[in-house]
């Protein structure tokens, strides 16, 4: 036994699970998710004060339980209630603590689909995606407002706000307590994975801020597409959207140097990689490709353990990667999807034919609000030796990005180019 | 007491044909000095606003406001960046002069309106 888990770290494990048994139990979601949210809150002052309860989920439920009820008794001093439900206020949470001495590691049962069931339901496809990632972080990643408030850089009213909303759309939506049945499951898994891949990106390159990459988010997405596997192991996409995160996340250190501008990739120091999530990573796509149909995430964790495999850029296995974005762009084709198989053609054709690609997304409305696109041709032109062309590309690129790390990064590219 | 410590300029205004080393020099600077403010608890808020290029401006035209393409100054009179500091001028002049004494670019110091009717 490696010792008491860190209560923060508990509380986030048992946080769904609790709202899960209360939902189950009381129907609302909406005011089980606020009464969650309020233990979570009197935990957070408590425990680290008077130490984590020796039953620390029967002692969330009972809590989360007590708000909730005070919340209909405050509600019904109002207007009158149509739902009577019986419950003794004071009393403990019956038959609640089931399971509470299993080991954190794996929720038994019922919780099990109830946690699953929760990530579908925040992830409606009546919501937009900003909701979506709010919503999810707060009540399947035990997140209080404030701290996914400060992991987006917005005011917490703006979350509090946003996460209001969500749960009036999902009442307006008549959405229920369920898991989707089959035709419209695999859509609405595939709507959960995307979520948890916008909570990874936000964190990784910070479309905002001053720091290029917050750490927290994909820790906290890492967790919950840890928490999703668990659940799904045998969906290969879920697997393979873990392995991306991991093979992603594995070069973080590598990412920015000491002054918090952006390395890329061929200029980054390769011993500084995480060893670990590589071959964690690794692993997972080992038992994953092959073993059913192959999905767009499990094909970009293939391309990054590539890079990652690599003892140095010059011997990354180029034509390899190439041909996975050949299929890429069969499975799921885009634009972003056609910029990196641009890059990757660059490096085993020449810059020349790189850039012949990169031309057909000239005319793409999606590429008019992104600057990768200049910046990858601005990186192509620098090969192929046109500095003037290569250094308008930088600058125009610098022009059009909301990233600070990455704006300073261009410029300097672009200054470079001056020198004779 | 507090002031707004504005500059101005797109990308290329002050940083026009210099070389890489001055430019990170220029970029050390202002995070050491946005470091420094937010430490010492001067700084209030500051941002760093997209290139003014990217920047559209709405204008009433033809009886109607019809947003178009550009900053409503010129790129190098636009405002690309700011901290509010709570400090009085000399301490608000001495900190512009920091970063103007590197880029030998202009940087404007104003006053904010205070909410209060305390004369």
């Amino acid at each position: 036994m490696t010792g008491q888990p860190r209560a923060e770290d508990l509380l986030r494990e048992i946080a769904p699970q609790v709202l899960g048994v209360l939902v189950r139990r009381y129907g609302q979601f909406d005011a089980c998710e606020d009464a969650v949210q309020e233990a979570l809150l009197a935990a957070v002052v408590q425990w680290p004060a008077e130490g984590i309860p020796d039953r620390p989920r029967a002692w969330l439920l009972t809590v989360a339980g007590r708000a909730l009820v005070d919340g209909w008794r405050a509600d019904s001093a109002r207007r009158h209630r149509e739902t009577a439900v019986a419950l003794d206020p004071a009393g403990p949470v019956p038959a609640a603590d089931r399971g509470d001495t299993d080991p954190p590691g794996g929720p038994p049962g019922a919780d099990r689909d109830d946690t699953l069931t929760l990530v579908f339901l925040c992830c409606h496809p009546a919501l937009s995606p900003p909701s979506q990632l709010a919503l999810t972080l707060r009540a399947v990643g035990g997140l209080t407002t404030a701290e996914i408030a400060a992991a987006f850089l917005v005011p917490v009213a703006t979350i509090a706000k946003r996460i209001g909303r969500a749960k009036q759309r999902i009442r307006e939506a008549g959405a229920r307590f369920e898991l989707p049945a089959e035709p419209e499951a695999a859509e609405r898994l595939g709507v959960v994975l995307h979520v948890l891949y916008l909570i990874f990106n936000e964190g990784y390159t910070a479309s905002s801020g001053p720091a290029l990459q917050r750490a927290d988010l994909t820790a906290e997405a890492i967790r919950l597409a840890r928490l999703l596997y668990r659940l799904l192991p045998g969906q290969g996409e879920v697997a393979g959207l873990l392995a991306l995160m991991l093979l992603t996340d594995a070069r973080r250190a590598a990412r920015t140097d000491t002054g918090g501008r952006a390395v890329p990739l061929a200029e980054q120091n390769r011993a500084l990689w995480d060893a670990a999530a590589i071959a964690e990573g690794q692993a997972l796509l080992a038992k994953t490709l092959g073993a059913g149909p192959v999905g767009p995430y499990q094909l970009q964790a293939a391309i990054a353990a590539l890079h990652d495999e690599a003892p140095t850029a010059e011997q990354t296995d180029w034509p390899q990667i190439l041909a996975l974005y050949d299929i890429l762009a069969a499975v799921a084709p885009g634009p972003m999807v056609t910029l990196s198989r641009a890059v990757a053609l660059a490096m085993v054709h020449g810059p020349r034919a790189g850039l012949a690609l990169l031309g057909t997304l000239d005319t793409d409305a999606r590429m008019a609000h992104t600057h990768r696109l200049e910046a990858v041709r601005a990186h192509l032109l620098e090969q192929a030796g046109d500095a003037a062309a290569a250094r308008r590309s930088y600058l125009r690129a610098a022009a059009m990005t909301a990233s600070l790390p990455e704006q300073r990064y261009l410029v300097l590219r672009a200054a470079r180019l001056d020198q004779p | 007491m507090k002031y707004m410590i504005m500059m101005f300029g797109g990308l290329g205004a002050a940083t026009q044909d210099r070389s890489p080393d001055w430019i990170a020099g220029m970029h050390q600077l202002l995070m050491k000095l946005d470091t420094e403010l937010k430490e010492s608890g001067e700084c209030l808020a500051s941002e760093a606003l997209a290139d003014p290029g990217q920047a559209k401006t709405v204008r009433f035209t033809g009886g109607a406001p019809v947003p178009t393409d550009g900053p409503f100054a010129e790129i190098k009179e636009s405002l690309v960046g700011y901290w509010i500091v709570e400090a009085d001028e000399e301490r608000a002049l001495q900190i512009a002069s920091a970063v103007v004494g590197y880029t030998e670019y202009p940087m404007e110091v104003r006053r904010i309106m205070d909410h209060s009717s305390q004369p």
